[in-house]
């Protein structure tokens, strides 16, 4: 019993956090039309600026607040830099293939991935270094027995959900948010109603860029932090984005803790080390039987 | 007024538009008629800033607008409600509306609400449906929707594109009549595309024939409806 406990709240945690990795993926997905493989890259980025702000003296919530703002910012600054010139239509008419023209600028993403993590390993080295937690790793204490759930599990999931209102009321309730839901559905129909797409697009990227480097602070805290830590994590909300659904935010927060909780019951039940295979048969089941996800719309495309 | 001089868009090596002039009088009802494939939609694309002109010239008010971006030619004052009741099916009625005075929510907040509720007494059937998906509309209502996006950026010049594709003949007079309506009342430009050319000639006061990319008539439109010549060739019956 005191194990399927566990179980559930570490999945919960965990799941809380995929939640987040696959509604970063979902946000661009939808606004830019690709899957960014570099996202994580960029979380370990701002991480690691994080990670040197604390080690430098400053307070951990420094250190939370100028990675989600440099999150936001290295976001914004690979669309305008990279992806807004490779869509650019007039050039890539070289590229006569329409699915050359929509693979070129993930193969991109997968190139600045790549650039990160080299980057990181120059500037910070690429040996695991630790990163702090803002809350206690320790369970609480109930009549005397250690419950499987820490203040930094409740300090996770309560962060998440608060991004995922916010993201919701922003983009339900907003005219901005109005204004990217408008050009993920039809760039054409939102163009012509004088929506500046290209900056829709980007604030996709700052937004994206944001959640995915919360997702970094609170994974690390029990990773320890290198150039290629949060590699898994993209896989599993890559896998949580595609399970509930790549075009449905809601998918991808339904998702993030079905992979959540697979992966902590295979970690209680089985080994760790069949975390990875459990990941992929997931992935391969949700391809088989449904492959627009749960929540993905029915005429979204296949992955 | 609208001016378009020798304007030529391609497509590859396919030519569209084949050297196009032609204008549209303020306040007046002009439009475009030809057989599918002559160019109509490419026309008003490329005036809305979708394609891009290899050469020739659009003015507007005295000023070029060849080569600036969709998003900036509405805020000049043209508004483009492009083929196929073109809205977006998963947003509702009213954010479909709302998107098209986005751009005017700071400048001209007090006027938003305004245009809006215009927009619902033009098309009262719209309203009742406010909170529904775009989705669940009937063709006309998808199509009154479209023109009503457009109308809220507050437009001097409509370009309309075959509004009476896929819809009933009785629908098709009511969404003309209102457009009709419009321009008589507000003083707005029309620039009408139609394939159904005995409706458009019907409202118009101005019409340009097009065949292949080219201008092969551009007379009132009184005139163009009563040769029979030019339609036996040109549109078939």
């Amino acid at each position: 019993m005191n194990t399927f406990l566990s179980a559930i709240f570490s999945g919960t945690s965990r799941g809380a956090i995929f939640a987040l990795v696959a509604l970063g993926l979902v946000i661009v997905w939808r606004g830019a039309g690709i899957v960014n493989f570099a996202q994580m890259g960029q979380a370990m980025f701002s991480t690691y600026i994080a990670s040197t702000l604390i080690s430098n003296g400053n307070s951990y919530w420094i250190g939370f607040v100028v990675a989600l703002i440099s999150g936001a910012a290295l976001g914004s600054l690979l669309d305008v830099l990279v992806m807004r010139p490779l869509s650019n239509k007039k050039k890539t008419e070289l590229l006569s293939s329409e699915s050359m023209r929509a693979a070129v600028p993930v193969i991109a993403t997968l190139g600045i991935l790549g650039v990160l993590q080299a980057l990181a390993g120059i500037i910070w080295a690429a040996e695991e270094r630790g990163f702090p937690a803002p809350a206690k790793q320790e369970g609480f204490t109930v009549a005397g027995n250690v419950m499987p759930f820490t203040a930094f599990d409740v300090f996770v999931i309560g962060s998440v959900a608060v991004t995922l209102i916010l993201t919701t009321l922003f983009f339900k309730k907003t005219g901005m948010g109005l204004a990217m839901r408008a050009t993920a559905l039809n760039q054409e129909v939102a163009k012509l109603s004088g929506i500046r797409t290209n900056r829709t697009r980007t604030l996709s990227w700052a937004i994206s860029g944001a959640a995915s480097s919360l997702a970094g602070l609170l994974l690390t805290p029990s990773s320890n932090l290198s150039p290629n830590t949060l590699d898994l994590a993209l896989l599993i909300g890559f896998t949580a984005a595609v399970v509930g659904g790549l075009d449905s935010p809601a998918g991808a927060v339904l998702g993030g803790f079905i992979l959540g909780m697979v992966i902590s019951f295979v970690t209680f039940y089985d080994t760790p080390e069949d975390v990875f295979l459990a990941i992929l048969a997931v992935l391969l089941i949700a391809l088989i039987v449904k492959p627009r996800g749960i929540l993905g719309s029915r005429d979204s495309r296949r992955v | 007024m609208l001016k378009v001089e020798n304007l030529v868009t391609k497509f590859g090596s396919v030519i569209a538009l084949d050297g196009v002039s032609l204008s549209a009088q303020d306040s007046k009802i002009t439009t475009v008629i030809g057989a599918n494939g002559a160019g109509k939609s490419t026309l008003l694309r490329t005036i809305s800033g979708l394609e891009h002109p290899s050469s020739g010239m659009i003015s507007w008010q005295g000023e070029s607008i060849v080569g600036r971006r969709p998003e900036d030619i509405v805020r000049m004052g043209i508004a483009h409600v492009p083929e196929g009741h073109a809205v977006i099916a998963e947003l509702s009625v009213e954010e479909n509306i709302s998107m098209g005075s986005l751009f005017r929510r700071r400048k001209f907040k007090s006027d938003v609400q305004v245009a809006m509720d215009e927009a619902y007494q033009l098309f009262p059937r719209l309203q009742e449906r406010r909170k529904q998906l775009a989705g669940t509309l009937s063709g006309g209502e998808r199509q009154m929707l479209a023109i009503s996006r457009a109308l809220v950026s507050r437009p001097k010049l409509l370009l309309l594109d075959e509004p009476s594709l896929g819809l009933a003949p009785l629908v098709v007079e009511q969404i003309i009549d209102s457009v009709n309506t419009l321009c008589r009342t507000t003083g707005l430009t029309v620039l009408l595309v139609e394939q159904n050319a005995n409706t458009a000639l019907g409202v118009a006061d101005h019409g340009v024939l097009l065949a292949l990319g080219k201008v092969v008539a551009d007379r009132p439109a009184a005139e163009l409806k009563a040769d029979a010549t030019l339609r036996a060739a040109y549109l078939g019956y």
